[in-house]
């Protein structure tokens, strides 16, 4: 049963639902998620796929955005609602504002149409990993790529060599790395950076994280632990176990 | 009913003189002489306070008369040379003839504050109507109203000057022609030379227009105007807005407390006027901004119209793929392409008819690069993108809209992977030049002719070598350019050495030396 979309990667869940109003898109999602589930439940509208939620306890959902009875926004935070499990969006829209929105009600993570189903698959796996993951004990260090994070002792490492960071660049590097996987928004990294801070301003956020990338990421030009989301936010990547 | 009421008066007060007579008689012999004269004079200062004037001299003179015949001696008769007459006689006339002086001042007193307290009445009743919600048409329709009945015309009009109707007229006795009496200056004439000079202007009794020297109707206050028709402007911060006239056949009076009431009317129907305009001009922005949100409604819809069905093909495709369906990559790459066209092609549209919206931000370059080659990532095809940006100068910071700037430059490395030879290389550098931060992207393809340089950034062109099949719209560089110039940046083209091409954008650079103020090194790490 193993296809070249899932190789990489072992994660599998249990019950997986897609809402979406496509009838191939369904179809095809059932058959691709097939391999790394044990079962695909599907729904046609918000109102099933809420039901369906409510009722079976899917271990992550797919919610499409451009359903007919229902805006996306509503079913999202509706889902959400109901459990923690990851909400995964497919979004046609062009617009960034409705990404952050859903982000900001609840949603984990979102691919833009049209998509990829290997990248689907892998924000999806990207998603069964961080939900299934224990609570990450701070007591032992976090190592992505290479690199070295300790929460506990607030200490970053590269081959053996202390990455000296300011209070700002460590701040920002908890908060993403406290939610891996996830997409941050701006505001939302905004909020847990500079919340209890004055003087300096939301703008330099970008500017921040551009030195902390050069601090951390191999190539800072073409990084791979945290990812842009353009107009969006910043995600950090899940480590595979 | 006056008369009548005068006649009961001077029966009162002759009763009230002849009681008064009587019962002194009786006892005249206790009375003096000046007793008599005092209560004679409150008789007469009684009857001149009720009855006016008139009846305070006839009781005045009636008093001294019966003053002399009965309480002089010898009684019974009239003598004029009684020592007390003339005294008496002139006192009384005295008194009566200042007492009824003070009233009739104290009453005219009365009735000019009660003709302003209505005055004010009026003004203030119409201004709160002019200001709260009320439909314009109707506060004019009152005012003309008002104006008609204030100042006893036959009709009062109101005209706005933008359009060529009336929009309110005082309509009982309206003449719609002019009487064949003004000969000078037909209706419409008058108001035309009122608008044109600004000034109001009035037909007077014979039929001869009259400008106003000055923007008030008739100066000096003693002035009393006697017109059949006068014009008044309306303006509104120094613009003539309309005009209002008003006529009577018989001749309007117009004293100064009319004109002022016609002066102040005259403002509030100004501010109607321009009350109507405002909310013209309102609906119509108003009517704008629903234009443009349905217009952005269709670019989202049409988006998602075109993306859904290219999802599903792709999405089919690559499934099919994973089966090792053959045909099944081709089919997903070619939704790929037609995605992009898409794309390209709702891209520029909405560039041309400005549904979009730019949040120019504080954004580095490398951020941009490190997007640009996560979205290179699978297509590629065997080429490769090298990237040029010293790490160690500052963060390399410019103002402008992330998403926008992601695609000229996506844009901008599609175009020169496109061209760049089999397994070669594009370049792609960032860096600080003066205020500008530039981004240049190069490749060694074949370049372009002289001829063509400033075409390639036309829609729709396709440069003559390209093949027929070339795979996208020849829209890419054309959004590039036109994104730039949004954001006050630019996109050239110029000639690589060596061969090739580079493609260079510039953005506003910003200087963020003070963004480390607060920020000091972690204590601890």
């Amino acid at each position: 049963m193993s296809s070249p979309l899932t190789a990489a990667v072992g994660t599998r869940a249990g019950v997986i639902l897609v809402i979406d109003d496509e009838m191939q898109i369904r179809r095809a999602l059932a058959e691709a998620l097939a391999d790394i589930s044990d079962m695909v439940l599907v729904a046609a509208s918000g109102a099933e796929g809420l039901a369906l939620a409510a009722s079976s306890h899917p271990d992550l959902v797919i919610l499409d955005l451009g359903l007919p009875d229902m805006a996306g926004v509503d079913v999202c935070r509706a889902l959400r609602r109901g459990s923690m499990m990851p909400i995964v969006v497919l979004s046609a829209r062009h617009a960034e504002d409705e990404k952050v929105q859903l982000l900001t009600v609840g949603a984990d993570d979102y691919v833009t149409k049209p998509f990829g189903l290997a990248e689907l698959v892998a924000r999806v796996q990207a998603q069964l990993r961080r939900a299934r993951a224990p609570t990450r004990p701070t007591s032992s260090p976090m190592v992505v790529d290479g690199l070295i994070i300790d929460i506990e002792r607030r200490e970053v490492r590269r081959d053996d060599t202390l990455i000296r960071l300011t209070r700002t660049e460590w701040q920002l590097l908890y908060t993403l790395v406290t939610h891996p996987g996830r997409t941050l928004t701006h505001q939302q990294i905004f909020d847990a950076v500079w919340a209890k801070s004055f003087g300096n301003p939301q703008q330099y956020l970008r500017v921040h994280l551009t030195n902390l990338r050069r601090k951390i990421e191999r190539e800072p030009a073409a990084p791979r632990l945290i990812i842009t989301e353009p107009g969006v936010g910043y995600r950090f990547v899940v480590p595979p176990e | 009913m006056i008369d009548r009421r005068r006649a009961i008066g001077w029966m009162i007060w002759s009763a009230i003189l002849a009681l008064t007579t009587v019962l002194m008689l009786g006892a005249r012999d206790q009375l003096e002489q000046s007793h008599v004269a005092l209560t004679m004079l409150l008789v007469v200062l009684g009857g001149s306070v009720a009855g006016g004037r008139a009846l305070g001299f006839t009781l005045a003179a009636a008093s001294s008369l019966v003053i002399d015949a009965f309480f002089q001696e010898p009684y019974g008769s009239l003598s004029v040379n009684k020592p007390l007459d003339y005294v008496v006689l002139v006192a009384f006339l005295a008194a009566a003839f200042v007492t009824t002086e003070l009233l009739a001042r104290s009453r005219l007193q009365a009735d000019r504050a009660e003709a302003r307290a209505s005055e004010v009445e009026t003004l203030s009743r119409l201004g709160s109507e002019t200001l709260r919600s009320a439909a314009t048409e109707d506060v004019l329709e009152a005012i003309s109203t008002l104006v008609k009945r204030a100042i006893g015309a036959d009709s009062c009009a109101i005209h706005s000057s933008d359009t060529p109707w009336t929009i309110a007229k005082g309509v009982a006795g309206l003449r719609e022609t002019p009487p064949a009496s003004t000969t000078i200056g037909l209706p419409g004439d008058l108001e035309r030379r009122a608008i044109a000079s600004g000034r109001p202007a009035h037909v007077n009794a014979v039929g001869t227009v009259i400008e106003h020297s000055d923007e008030d109707i008739g100066q000096p206050p003693e002035l009393v105007l006697r017109a059949r028709e006068l014009a008044l402007p309306l303006r509104a911060e120094d613009r003539i807005i309309g005009v209002l006239i008003v006529r009577g056949s018989n001749g309007l009076v117009l004293d100064a407390p009319r004109r002022r009431l016609l002066a102040a009317m005259g403002n509030y129907a100004a501010l109607g006027i321009e009350r109507t305009r405002l909310i013209a001009e309102a609906a119509n922005a108003e009517a704008l901004r629903e234009a443009q949100r349905a217009k952005e409604e269709i670019f989202a819809a049409v988006s998602h119209d075109l993306r859904t069905p290219l999802t599903t093909i792709k999405v089919l495709a690559q499934s099919g793929a994973a089966r090792g369906e053959p045909s099944s990559v081709a089919i997903a790459e070619q939704a790929d392409r037609l995605a992009r066209m898409v794309a390209d092609l709702l891209e520029s549209s909405r560039l041309k008819t400005g549904s979009f919206s730019l949040t120019p931000e504080l954004n580095t370059a490398e951020d941009l690069v490190g997007a640009v080659l996560g979205q290179m990532e699978g297509v590629l095809n065997g080429k490769t993108i090298a990237v040029d940006i010293d790490f160690d100068s500052p963060a390399l910071v410019g103002r402008f809209d992330f998403v926008h700037t992601l695609r000229i430059v996506g844009n901008l490395v599609d175009n020169a992977l496109r061209y760049a030879p089999a397994g070669g290389t594009v370049d792609m550098r960032a860096e600080r030049n003066g205020r500008w931060l530039v981004i240049s992207i190069a490749d060694r393809g074949e370049g372009v002719p002289v001829t063509e340089r400033e075409r390639i950034f036309d829609a729709f062109y396709r440069p003559s070598s390209a093949t027929p099949d070339a795979g996208h719209a020849g829209l890419g560089l054309s959004i590039a350019r036109s994104l730039a110039d949004v954001q006050g940046g630019s996109v050239e083209y110029h000639e690589r050495e060596g061969g090739g091409s580079v493609f260079v954008l510039r953005l506003p650079a910003a200087d963020v030396d003070d963004m480390n103020a607060v920020d000091v090194e972690s204590e601890t790490a």
